[in-house]
């Protein structure tokens, strides 16, 4: 019982050092499963390598300190008319230092009458989340916004 | 490895109490807009589901509690109740184990998730209305409500913690881990009205009752069964706690 | 039994060309292949809902490629500018095979 509690003990205040120095608690190298894509290939497999540029049009909405990394909700919005020649054909989100990087590829119409998509992640660690968006007219926007992943409260 | 646990556990000690940690109202508010795609929603309509094979209609419920049917609604935002047919202050979900009974099926497992959704399913047909439970509606509630503040302040387990160690008015507030130590029966919080819910560090529902013995085995207590008396009893007490506010369920949790 | 899901409108009441969100919530476990069976030791193989079709009466309006990293029990939101009355079907596979279908009927209030 006594060591139990000690060992909680570490691992209450180890979260808590987490927080400010990810490294101590997130040395080790992340597994790689069977998906693992970094995100300069997944951007260059979008874009073919052409540029990418960070948009106020593209709003990106992540909490800046995640309770759990397994629930992190995300919603992205661009400005665009969504008409048949000026509309956002796809939104994709990243989280950046996943082992694989790419969470969803959504892909839009005019009928959509908004561009927008919103979903809940999770996040292996302290990361930035990025959407990229591709419009009609061959532009790829980005925005993105650092998640700072905690172990929240208790149980 | 040394220096660090020793210095990771100085900085858990400045951590607790203070708010450099805490998570941001906007944070807070994007996690309060997930209530409306809220998995749990789809434990609900299964619950619906089950509700009907298990019990048949709100009306054959109704029957068996001795209400009529269009009462049915505020009389479940009372629980838990004394109830005669059982011979006890039961919760809610005992209510559904009795009416199983009585109609010649085997009841489903208070710890069961068929149970958790039905009750869940259950409770929402007071969505809307006021916890309405009355601790001095007879001698049984009246007892139940002492008993249940004691199992709440009794200081139990290796650490003599109790539930007041961290939900007495003295330390609500104070972060725990980028969170607040709820106030249980607050507007914000109003656990009896929110529960059950979906608990996100679990990607599960769960029920109050399982969620105190969630809070009893990471305190190191022993654990209470659901549905005894102690355990129906800290119901009671939690319950009247955030008694006349608005019943919203199922939740969502951390 | 058919994996459980639920299709959601907001807000419940809408006129033609207003835009709506349509959400497509899902109970599934969203496996990452990376995480440990705690009994046996072995990894759980990875097992996600890959491919979402969002269509109004039989016309595709949002098709989704979604990978493991989506939350357990996921829920997808896109907008939908209402064009008339009609159903939305959202189709949805994973990457055993499992197709399922749910839907939700569009009434434009006059």
């Amino acid at each position: 019982m006594q060591r139990r509690s000690f060992l909680k003990g570490i691992m209450m205040t180890g979260a808590a050092a987490a927080v400010v120095s990810p490294s101590l608690a997130f040395s080790a190298e992340a597994p790689k499963g069977p998906n693992a894509m970094d995100l300069d290939t997944a951007i260059k497999a979008i874009t073919g390598g052409k540029s990418v540029s960070a948009s106020a049009k593209v709003q990106l909405k992540a909490p800046e300190i995640a309770e759990n990394g397994a629930v992190v909700p995300v919603s992205v919005t661009v400005d665009s008319p969504m008409s048949a020649e000026d509309h956002v054909k796809a939104i994709h989100i990243f989280a950046t230092k996943n082992s694989n990087v790419r969470c969803a590829d959504v892909m839009l119409t005019p009928a959509n009458g908004k561009a927008s998509f919103s979903t809940r992640v999770k996040l292996g660690t302290s990361q930035d989340v990025m959407a990229l968006v591709v419009t009609s007219k061959g532009e790829f926007l980005s925005a993105a916004q650092n998640v700072k992943v905690t172990i929240g409260g208790c149980g | 490895m040394k220096k660090i646990i020793l210095a990771s556990a100085l900085l858990g000690v400045l951590a607790f109490g203070s708010d450099q940690f805490a998570m941001s109202d906007a944070d807070r508010a994007m996690y309060q807009e997930m209530l409306e795609n809220n998995p749990a929603d789809m434990d609900v309509a299964w619950g619906g589901e089950l509700f009907e094979a298990n019990i048949g209609s709100e009306e054959a419920l109704a029957k068996f509690l001795g209400v009529k049917a269009e009462e049915l609604a505020a009389y479940l935002s009372g629980f838990p109740r004394y109830i005669e047919k059982l011979g006890m202050v039961a919760s809610q979900e005992q209510v559904l184990q009795g009416a199983m009974a009585e109609a010649g099926k085997k009841p489903l497992a208070l710890k069961s998730k068929e149970m958790a959704a039905m009750g869940a399913y259950v409770k929402s047909l007071s969505n809307g209305l006021p916890i309405s439970i009355d601790i001095n509606a007879n001698e049984q509630m009246k007892k139940a409500y002492a008993f249940g503040e004691e199992v709440f302040t009794q200081h139990r387990g290796g650490r003599g913690l109790s539930c007041m160690s961290c939900h007495a008015p003295a330390v609500i507030g104070s972060i725990l881990r980028t969170q607040p130590l709820p106030d249980l029966g607050s507007e914000a919080n109003k656990a009896a009205a929110t529960w059950p819910a979906y608990r996100m560090t679990k990607s599960s529902m769960s029920t109050l009752q399982k969620r105190f013995q969630g809070c009893m085995e990471n305190a190191l207590l022993a654990v209470i069964p659901m549905g005894s008396p102690e355990m129906n009893a800290l119901e009671v007490y939690v319950t009247h706690a955030a008694k006349g506010k608005e019943i919203a369920i199922p939740g969502l949790k951390r | 039994m058919a994996t459980k899901s639920l299709v959601k409108i907001k807000p419940k009441t809408y006129k033609v060309g207003d835009v709506v969100e349509v959400s497509l919530m899902v109970m599934h476990p969203m496996e990452t292949g990376l995480r440990k069976d705690k009994e046996t030791g072995n990894l759980i193989p990875a097992h996600y809902i890959n491919d979402v079709k969002f269509s109004f009466n039989g016309t595709p309006f949002t098709t989704i490629k979604s990978w493991e990293s989506l939350s357990t029990n996921p829920v997808y939101t896109v907008s939908y500018k209402v064009s008339g009355e009609g159903e939305i079907k959202v189709a949805f596979t994973d990457t055993k095979g499992d197709a399922n279908e749910n839907g939700t009927k569009i009434k434009p209030k006059a």
